[in-house]
This record gives C-alpha cells, structure tokens and sequence, in this order.
C-alpha cells in the first residue's frame, strides 16, 4: 500500500536532545511547498532540525512526517526526499559519476536507468569535466556540488539543503539559486538552512528563524517583520525635498526618528504606525511633495532576525 | 510483501555489496587479514618442501639398500640382535657411520666400544639402528610423511589456529568496521540517504562481509589442503582423496570455514553497532569461546566453537600426560550431530542478525559524539 500524501513536512511538538545538549525544544512547524529557509546562527539548530525531517536523527519527543510519511520509514521517505547534508566525506575511492550512479542503484534503479539519472543529475551541477574524477581530489566547491547532485538525482518532491552554497562562488552561487527557484516552480518543497542572511533574503519564500535550539518566527519575511509591534517600522523615502518633508513628517505623533539620507535625496523614517504614515504621506504628496519611492527598510531577514534575537546572536 | 519488492530488495543488496567489495578488497586496512589467512598456506608449504625433500632422501636410500625392504622388515629389528643378524634381514646398510667410545674402567685400564649406526629405508619410512659391540642397542623408525599422522596436524592447525584466531579475527576486522568503520569515516549518511530499508541494508552489508571472509578464508583453506596434500605420492594422494575420506575432509573444512564466517560475522556485525571500541567486544567473545569446554549445556549452545569442534571431520586425539584442564580443550567430549550443530550455528547467527536489524533501525548519524 503506497503511503499516504499530503502537501507539508510537518513537526509536532518536536524535541532531541543528545544526552543533555538541547538540539531543539517544542518545535511545531507545517511547512507548505516553496522554498523555506531555516535561519539562525551556527548551533542554533538547523542542521538537527534538518536531520530530524530526513531520519538521520530521531525525535526524542513529538512526531515528524514529511508529506504524511514517517520520518523512520527511509525506504518510502527518500523516494520522495533528497537530502545534501555538510557532511563532507563521500564512500572511497569513487568518481563524482560512481557516487551518484552508486547512489541510485541502491535505490533500487536498473543499470541503465541509473546511469542516465546520474548524467543528467550532473549536467545540472554543471559537472560533467569533473565527473570522471575522484571525489577525493575535488575542490569544496566541487564536493557540494555532487552533493546536491546526489540530492536531486532521483526528482525528489522535498529538496533538503544543509547550507548548500557554502563553498561555491559567486557565478556557482547564483547558479545554484537559479535551479532552487526552478526546482520549487515546478512544486518541490525546497529547505535551505544557511546562516547568511542576506542569501536567504534573496532566495525564500519563507522563512523559520531558529535561536538556541527553538523557533523564534516563521512564516513569510514581511508578515513576520508586521508582527513585531515592539520595534518602529523603518520607512525609506527618496524625494528631491528630504529636509523639508523632515519637517512635516515630525509633525505626525507616530513619528519617532527621521534622519536625512547620506546622499542627501531622500530620508529614513522610524514609525509605530505605518498605516497612519502612508495616509499622511498620500496627503503631503497630494500637497506637492515631490515623492519618488517609498520602501521599507527593515522587513529584511537580517532586521527581523536582530529584532527576534537581538544583534550579537544575529551576527554569529 | 510482493515479488516486486523482493525484486527491488534484492537490487539493493547487489548495490550494497558491490560498494563494499570495493572498499573490503585489497584495503590497506584489512592487510593483516590477508596475512592472518597466508599463514598456515605458508606453514603447509614449508612442511611440503620439507617433507618432499625428506621423501626423495628416503627413497635415494631405499635404492641403494642391497635388499628392497617394506616397513615389516624395518620394525622387525629388536634391541638385542646382532650385527649378522640385522644384515641378513636387511642385508647391507646404504649408510654407515662408525666410531669408537673410550669408557674409564677400574684402576688405569681403559675399555673400547666400538659404535655403528645404520641407516635404512624402505623409500618412505627410515629405520636408524644403534649398535655398541656388534649388537643392537636401539632402533628408532622414522616413519615417512602420511595422510594418517598428517591429517591431525591438519586438524589441529586448522581447530587451534585457523577456526579460533584466523577466522575469528578475520571476521572481527571485516565485519566489525561494516558499520563502525562508516561511522569512523564520517560516511554512513550515504547509505542513509538512501530509499533502502535498513533491515536491507544490514542484509546487504552482512552478504558483502560473508562474501569477502569466505572468498579469503576458504582460498586459504583449499590451498592449505593443496600443500598438505602435495608431498603425497600420487597413488597415496588418490587412496587418500578417494577411498579414506580425504575428499569428505576437505569438504567439511570448507564447510566448516564458511560456517565459522557465518556465525562469528553475525556475532560481530551486531557487536560494531553496539560497541565503539572493539577491542572490549572481541575479548569477551574470545573468552567466551575459549571456555565454552567449561560451561554448562544450555550455555555452550550459545556459543560458535560449540557447534564448529562438533562438525570438524578429525578428533584430535588427547596426549598421554595432558591435564584434564587442557585435555578437555582438545578434545570434544560434548559433540553434537552435523544437523544439529549446522542448525545451531544458524540459529545463533540469526539472533544476532535479529538484533543487529533493531539495532540499525535505532541508529542515528551523529558523528560528533564519535
């Protein structure tokens, strides 16, 4: 009997602990299709809660199952999931095509069948010089690459990558993006951990904020930023008048902070209204402020995460 | 559970045991099984040039004798005997060696032995003849190289040597790192990743380290027979093979190899899952083992030498003189049928085969805390 499906990798009241070291504490997540990222900084738990949605870890308590199928069933689980771990060592003495073809026969697949999936999994990495070559004798860069080939070989549903452009550079990296993004349009769930926020800003869908082994937020950037009322929405407003729309913007009671641009065209603005700010601003503009762009300047991963956690932990 | 299942399973061990052979084969880390194996080949091969050169002495010999002799006529000769009757039964000795003792006798007198020593052959055994005065003092048979005498060597290098250490360390080496070695090379994920159950897996890997002890052991078990049977005269060897068993002997050694692979590889396979040290492990099963002469019947079952001792093909006779301790170590005072002993070595591998399918089902990769 096939398992059952559903559309979600879900966590239910989900703790491991190794020995008495917290890897996560009550997480309960229900992630949809898309790219999601886990964001936290070094040990704040994305690799254990990464472990804990493929099996490699089990639950200490709570439940997890990755569209409907049991975490401890990797026969059904990895015929729809692929994971690239950090774990860089690779079986000995195989080449970059071995591994990969090694891979999908113990998937069961025929010799054939097997060897296709591994060359096309390779022209994805954009490995195919090096495919002949022992793993071994790659570059970082190399070894994440056939990784992520490994993770992709089989047409996975749920893309799991454990901070898979550690390593790449710059052009590797935006190719990379371009094939999670290609990957998550045709309807894979794809799970990105990295601790470089910016990376993630330009990559998510949404977002799961970990800190000290617990989910601090989750859900898409911008919702989550509109829920933390404690810290003033940043405003960003280029215009040709900065100083003088200074001047009227203090005048509203929900303003905090207005400080002119650096460049001198335009000015960022500290509010604990944002809808009250926009209507006055549609006022001032109607009144012939001369009003280029408007954009907020702190619904980024990287602010909400200072805010959540606060700036040491966002820096680690 | 469907044929297509099996099929895909069964796929998967083919997988699992190709990637092992690679790794198990010729890997520098498992050289010293190779040369654990070598042993007794060598110790066969040396005994078989010895032995060779020591026929073709003895049968150099027997065609210089004057009279050609057969082992009745060698063990005819007693102490006591003449020179002159020696010689007309074995007629003139090929080798002669001569010499006179000085004995101190009362006062300043001096008494002179004269010494002989004759050396015949009846081309395989050697008869050597002491005589002081003309007479006989002793006569010691040499006997020649035989399947007889020599099987229980065999048998005794192969239950004291080859079964307790070569084979037993063999399948620590090989069968302990299946897991253990993986998790030592940070490279278990791989598998893991994997849609293969873990019970298959555990199957996989378990074949794979069957497949590589019985090819290394059972190579080195038919050429020690090889060499054990090479100084052998043709027509010796043929009666030997053919009509007293030899052929049955080696058979049941090859068997008796394959069994030990089965049931200590079980033993380990789950002793590398459960252990991160092996050395504690392979002493407490080595003990164990070893005392099995000693511990009560419902004990020794759960042992594998139990069982092995009952189906090798040759008993090795107890020494006059040996302590009743070490006596009870050679010998197999407790034996079982082969059907029972096959079964039993196969029921205790597949308790451990059973634990070691719960134990792969609760492993987790976490290398950190190895």
């Amino acid at each position: 009997m096939s398992p059952p499906l559903n559309d979600r990798i879900v966590f239910e009241d989900v703790s491991k602990f190794y020995g008495e070291i917290l890897g996560v504490n009550r997480v309960n997540l229900s992630i949809p299709a898309g790219i999601t990222s886990l964001v936290g900084p070094n040990g704040s738990g994305k690799t254990t809660l990464m472990n804990l949605m493929t099996g490699l870890v089990k639950p200490t308590r709570g439940r997890v199952e990755v569209l409907g199928i049991k975490t401890d069933d990797p026969e059904n689980l990895f015929k729809v999931l692929g994971y690239s771990t950090q774990f860089d060592a690779f079986p000995k003495g195989l080449t970059g095509f071995q591994f990969l073809y090694s891979y999908l026969l113990l998937s069961g697949r025929d010799s054939q069948t097997a060897e296709q999936m591994a060359w096309r999994a390779i022209e994805r990495v954009n490995l195919v010089e090096a495919a002949k070559r022992n793993v071994a004798a790659y570059s970082k860069g190399m070894r994440q690459r056939i990784r992520l080939a490994q993770a992709l070989a089989h047409d996975p549903k749920v893309l799991v990558l454990d901070e898979p452009l550690n390593g790449l550079d710059p052009l590797a990296r935006s190719e990379m993006i371009a094939l999670f993004r290609a990957t998550a349009e045709q309807g894979c769930s794809v799970i990105i951990s990295s601790h470089i926020l910016h990376e993630v800003d330009v990559i998510s869908d949404q977002v799961i904020l970990l800190s000290n082994g617990y989910v601090v937020a989750e859900g898409q950037i911008q919702n989550v930023r509109s829920e933390i009322q404690e810290h003033p929405t940043q405003i960003l407003i280029r215009c040709s008048q900065p100083r003088e729309l200074a001047v009227k913007m203090l005048e509203d009671e929900h303003t905090i902070e207005v400080a002119i641009h650096k460049d001198e065209r335009g000015l960022l603005l500290k509010t604990r209204d944002a809808d009250g700010f926009y209507l006055a601003l549609n006022q001032l503009a109607l009144n012939g402020i001369d009003i280029e762009s408007i954009a907020p300047a702190d619904d980024d991963v990287l602010s909400v995460y200072e805010y959540l956690i606060g700036n040491e932990e966002a820096a680690r | 559970m469907t044929s297509g299942m099996m099929r895909i399973w069964w796929a998967q061990i083919r997988a699992v045991i190709r990637l092992e052979m690679r790794k198990t084969f010729l890997a520098k880390r498992g050289l010293w099984i190779y040369v654990l194996a070598a042993l007794p080949v060598f110790l066969f091969v040396a005994h078989a040039f010895v032995a060779t050169g020591w026929r073709n002495g003895s049968e150099r010999l027997a065609q210089r004798s004057e009279k050609r002799l057969v082992y009745q006529d060698l063990v005819a000769v007693k102490p006591g005997m003449t020179r002159g009757e020696v010689i007309a039964l074995l007629g003139k000795p090929p080798v002669t060696f001569r010499w006179t003792e000085n004995r101190g006798g009362d006062g300043n007198s001096q008494v002179v032995v004269a010494h002989e020593n004759y050396h015949y052959s009846d081309g395989q055994n050697d008869l050597y003849v002491g005589l002081a005065d003309g007479t006989v003092g002793s006569a010691n048979i040499q006997e020649g190289y035989s399947p007889g005498q020599s099987s229980i060597l065999f048998a005794g290098i192969f239950q004291f040597f080859f079964l307790r250490l070569a084979v037993f360390f063999g399948c620590l080496g090989i069968f302990m790192n299946l897991f253990r070695g993986e998790i030592l090379d940070k490279s278990l994920h791989f598998y893991f990743l994997a849609p293969i159950r873990r019970e298959v897996l555990m199957a996989g890997k378990f074949l794979a380290g069957l497949l590589a002890t019985c090819t290394i052991f059972v190579t080195s078990e038919v050429l020690q027979t090889i060499a054990f049977l090479w100084p052998l005269p043709p027509s010796v060897r043929d009666v030997y093979l053919y009509h007293n068993h030899g052929l049955q002997y080696a058979l049941a050694y090859v068997g008796v190899t394959v069994l030990a692979c089965v049931g200590y590889g079980a033993f380990f396979l789950v002793a590398g899952m459960l252990f991160r040290n092996p050395i504690l492990p392979a002493a407490a099963i080595l003990i164990w083992e070893f005392i099995n002469p000693f511990l009560p019947g419902l004990l020794k079952q759960f042992s594998i030498i139990y069982y092995l001792k009952s189906l090798c093909p040759v008993d090795i006779p107890t020494p006059p003189g040996m302590p009743p301790v070490l006596a009870l170590l050679v010998s197999n005072s407790d034996p079982v049928s082969a059907p029972v002993a096959v079964v039993g070595i196969v029921i205790v591998a597949l308790i451990a085969l059973y634990a070691s399918s719960v134990q792969v089902r609760r492993m987790e990769i976490n290398y950190a805390s190895e």
